[in-house]
């Protein structure tokens, strides 16, 4: 049976305190564009820390959401690229090959969730930075988009590890960066097409709801949403 | 052109390009044969130890093959090496328990630092000149041992002072033996962001000068006084995980989290309920807790030593009744009632204190305070309460100067530096810089230049963490004893070595030698292993650190208590500056990316957005949005904000969780020389702190300093925020379903 990757993430556990960002800078090669690329808009985070403010002191309340690429179902970016750089793999992926990619940005127009960047210029790392960087995932060029790939190339070595000892891949057994160093276990990874996975049973949380889910986009990230004043 | 012609053309460019550099020498690369056995693509994971705080997180490092840029016998090539390509925490180990923090996962930046120091340096020019040579090993270290036979030979080992940062290692230990052994005062050690008044009030409160240990994972209800213990206190790993677990890890239990605080930390933005107190009160709304619990009878009263620390505690502390702690704290009597009935109701719970309440200059007081409250709950030593980490050595309890001592006291002759960066922060006003111009030689340990080391005469690079043995003493963070260490994950990039090893070496080659047991640091480090038995060693490196119950009579003996402390009693935190003048109290608090300024050279944190600002590369100043409207400020509007010890420029950022009293600042930025990554960029807060010492502790009470802030200019630009792209929508529920 073919997977169908998917998450959720708990907003009762998250702390905000963004070591998935890290995390993913760290195995996916994200470049920093430092302080005047960064005054453009321009930063690159393919997962990022959501803060939203209610109310007023001393009555105030914050909610932290982390956002990363939600890997729809019926996906915006993918009927608007003229290329198929933006298309969906048989595992349900949003995936994007960045040698077909020209550019466009039709793609992170069509995103309702603001997870797609352009690569303005070519990535630079001060020597010896670049002995840092993940040989498992390649650099992007300038004129391309990029975006969260739920870490495709853990999946591949979870795959073949499980190949490797002639067995099915189990659930945990993959876990993106993020997913990994999350201090408080607030991410969860895992097929949702295995009805026993920890995804799949937290997928049908009461508490479950989708980012923009309205728009019809079908995202495979669930939020579980936290409890006031418990 | 087709891919055929594309393909011959790129092979007779490639092909003259290869011969063009036949000829030419500085264009071949040369490859050196590799002393080590990898295979390319495969990665090997090797434990490591972080060593960015004191919680000591095991680490698990990634190591794979790459070409490194090296220099053999004056000829430059390249040379395959195991090198670091990721940090994760170590599944097992007790306190990262598989996670890491966003600052642990940068810490991999220090050890490929561009402007990382490759040799020993000597410097060239003054004292504050700023310019250095490269010297060799052998010059260095007979510099040093010059400087200190000199020392000896003179019957002057006094004026030996050594200064180091508060983590807690076997380094330390180190360089504590040496200073006892050599004939020096023991070492000054210094945190901007210390713990010691609360390891001051536990000892007092517990008989236990450390930091507590929060069974969280079996707690029901948490009441932290503004203890940020999710973000960037204590151990913010072990926490946040045992946090997650007390959330959402047991069947049909929820725990429970109440922040009080007065600027809304990460953590009390994680809460169930944020009770904003008026800061340096918060003392007194865990007395006023303790007094309603007392007087409900909630709990059967354990009127234990915590309690009778505390004025009027047998009595029932009539003088905290919940009317007269709403009129203090600014909470609403009702409130404070329904806190204590949840407090005492809802077991297991446990009361949290740290940071800001204990940066004011009634900080023992507070901490006094809730230890009490823990107290008659029962939460001490108890499932789902608070617990003291066994030790297997204190940190020396040697009598230390303070660094406002060091900084008005005698000028020493020699003076090392290692681990902390005090011209950066301290207070200005504590004049750290001007003492360091005095002292006739300085030696610094350290991996990049920055504040404090760059006026120097010898600089002496270190192994980073990754390249060395790495260790760290967890005080607190996991019921059972660690001891965290781990062997170098990889080989030295440049002309560097372990300063453990660089002070072993010296005390060996004094004139008159300091035995200090071993030869090497890891030789060091394992001998201090030894009580655990014959297995720890061998244990430990393969999982990065050992951790168990300490066998008999390897454990620390307690720290012990006072014999009769007088009780305390409320009294309002003071401040430097006159609140005519100075109307809003300032505080510059450890930020979520750079904690105290010690990691701003990481351009992964530089560019990590602020999780409450979502600013990157900048320094901000909060303001409640009632107060900028007052002062007539906007968001990203330049604003000064001056102290009586100065004034710094910098954006304003409007923030509704923080009180209309405050003006806060996160630290880290405002270097002046610290990496091409950090140097001029933003604002320090710290610059212009009033030098407010604790009594008991000498620690800096860095919330007790006044300000008034006006604006200056339109927006500028220096605001840097990440959520401009669109990302931090107004409504919180927007788009959900269900």
């Amino acid at each position: 049976m073919a997977h169908r990757w998917g998450m959720a993430v708990d907003l009762d556990r998250c702390t905000g305190c963004e070591a998935c960002v890290t995390a993913c800078r760290a195995e996916n090669n994200i470049p920093t564009v430092g302080d005047l690329q960064a005054s453009r808009g321009r930063a690159i985070h393919w997962i990022r820390v959501e803060r939203y403010f209610e109310g007023e002191f001393p009555d105030v309340k914050v909610n932290y959401r982390p956002v990363m690429c939600q890997q729809c179902d019926a996906a915006p970016c993918e009927p608007v690229c003229p290329t198929y750089a933006s298309h969906h793999n048989d595992e349900g992926l949003n995936a994007q090959v960045y040698n077909r990619c020209i550019g466009t940005r039709y793609c992170a127009n069509a995103c309702p969730y603001n997870v797609r960047f352009f690569d303005f210029f070519n990535p630079v790392w001060e020597k010896p930075m670049h002995l840092q960087l993940n040989p498992d995932v390649s650099l992007r060029e300038v004129g391309v988009m990029e975006k969260c790939t739920f870490c495709v190339q853990r999946i591949a070595a979870g795959k073949d590890a499980a190949a490797a000892d002639k067995r099915e891949v189990k659930d945990g057994d993959i876990k993106p960066a993020c997913v990994q160093g999350c201090p408080s276990k607030a991410l969860v990874f895992g097929d949702l097409n295995d009805p026993e996975s920890e995804v799949s049973r937290l997928a049908e949380s009461p508490r479950g709801t989708k980012l923009l889910e309205d728009l019809g986009t079908a995202p495979k990230v669930t939020y579980l949403q936290g409890v006031e004043h418990a | 052109m087709d891919r055929r012609t594309f393909i011959k053309l790129t092979a007779i460019t490639g092909t003259s390009a290869t011969l063009a550099s036949c000829g030419v020498p500085e264009h071949q690369i040369i490859r050196f044969v590799p002393d080590e056995e990898l295979v390319p693509g495969v990665a090997e994971w090797k434990p490591s130890v972080c060593p960015l705080c004191s919680a000591g997180c095991g680490l698990n490092v990634r190591v794979m093959m790459a070409d490194v840029d090296v220099t053999k016998d004056g000829q430059s090539g390249v040379v395959r090496k195991g090198v670091a390509k990721k940090l994760e925490g170590f599944p097992t180990h007790p306190i990262s328990q598989g996670g890491l923090c966003a600052r642990g996962q940068a810490a991999i930046q220090i050890t490929y630092h561009p402007d990382r120091i490759v040799q020993p340096l000597k410097r060239t020019g003054g004292r504050t000149s700023g310019t250095f040579e490269p010297i060799t090993w052998d010059q260095a270290i007979g510099e040093v041992v010059g400087k200190l036979d000199a020392l000896a030979g003179a019957d002057n080992t006094k004026a030996l002072a050594i200064l180091t940062g508060g983590r807690r290692s076997h380094r330390r230990l180190l360089f504590d033996q040496f200073a006892a052994r050599f004939g020096a005062p023991a070492p000054i050690v210094y945190e901007l962001f210390s713990d010691d008044l609360l390891r001051r009030a536990n000892q007092l409160s517990f008989g236990a000068a450390q930091l507590p240990t929060f069974d969280l994972a079996n707690a029901n209800y948490v009441l932290a006084f503004g203890a940020d213990f999710l973000g960037t206190w204590n151990a913010p790993v072990a926490q946040a995980a045992a946090f997650g677990q007390m959330r959402r890890g047991r069947v049909g239990v929820r725990g429970a989290l109440v922040q009080v605080e007065a600027r809304m930390t990460p953590t009390g933005a994680t809460a169930d309920e944020w009770v904003a107190a008026k800061p340096g009160t918060e003392g007194v709304l865990a007395l006023g807790l303790a007094h309603v619990i007392m007087r409900d009878k909630l709990h059967p009263t354990d009127s234990g030593r915590a309690g009778a620390l505390i004025d009027g505690w047998s009595a029932g502390l009539p003088d905290y009744n919940p009317d007269r702690v709403a009129s203090i704290t600014g909470v609403a009597a009702r409130r404070v009632e329904r806190l204590a009935h949840d407090f005492a109701q809802r077991e297991p719970s446990v009361a949290i204190v740290g940071g800001v309440p204990l940066a004011h200059t009634n900080g023992l007081f507070t901490a006094l305070a809730v230890n009490a409250l823990n107290e008659l709950v029962g939460a001490v030593s108890r499932k789902g309460g608070l617990s003291f980490t066994p030790q297997l050595v204190h940190a020396p309890a040697a009598a230390r100067s303070s660094l406002a001592q060091f900084a008005a006291g005698v000028v020493p002759q020699v003076l090392v530096v290692d681990d902390v960066n005090p011209v950066f922060g301290a207070p200005r006003a504590m004049k750290v810089r001007e003492a360091l111009v005095k002292v006739p030689f300085i030696v610094a340990f350290g991996h990049v230049v920055d504040e404090t080391n760059v006026l120097a005469d010898l600089i002496l690079p270190d192994h980073t963490f990754l390249e060395s043995w790495v260790d760290a003493l967890p005080e607190s963070g996991s019921a059972q004893a660690v001891v965290s260490v781990a062997a170098p994950a990889m080989k030295p990039l440049f002309d560097t070595r372990a300063t453990g090893d660089v002070l072993l070496q010296v005390a060996s080659k004094l004139q008159k030698p300091i035995d200090l047991g071993a030869t090497t640091y890891d030789a060091y480090v394992k001998a201090a292993l030894a009580p655990l038995g014959d297995e720890a060693w061998s244990t430990a490196q393969k999982q990065a650190g050992w951790w168990g119950d300490l066998p008999k009579g390897a454990a620390a003996p307690s720290t012990g208590a006072d014999a009769k402390p007088s009780p305390v009693t409320f009294v309002d935190p003071s401040f430097n500056g006159e609140a005519g003048e100075y109307p809003l109290q300032f505080l510059p608090y450890p930020s979520a990316a750079f904690y105290d300024g010690s990691l701003a050279h990481l351009p992964w944190l530089q560019e990590l957005p602020d999780p409450m600002t979502s600013a990157m590369w900048s320094s901000w100043v909060e303001l409640n949005p009632k107060t900028a409207e007052r002062l007539g400020i906007g968001l990203g509007d330049v604003v000064e904000v001056t102290s009586m010890n100065g004034a710094v420029k910098a954006p304003a950022f409007l923030n509704p969780a923080l009180s209309p009293d405050i003006v806060a600042m996160p630290v880290g930025q405002g270097h002046t020389n610290f990496t091409r990554y950090a140097s001029g960029r933003g604002v320090n807060p710290i610059d212009i702190l009033a030098p407010v010492t604790h009594e008991d502790t000498g620690t800096l009470a860095w919330a007790a300093t006044r300000v008034k802030v006006a604006r200056v200019s339109e927006p500028d630009g220096r605001l840097i925020m990440f959520s401009a792209r669109g990302e931090l929508r107004e409504n919180p529920h927007e788009g959900e379903t269900r």
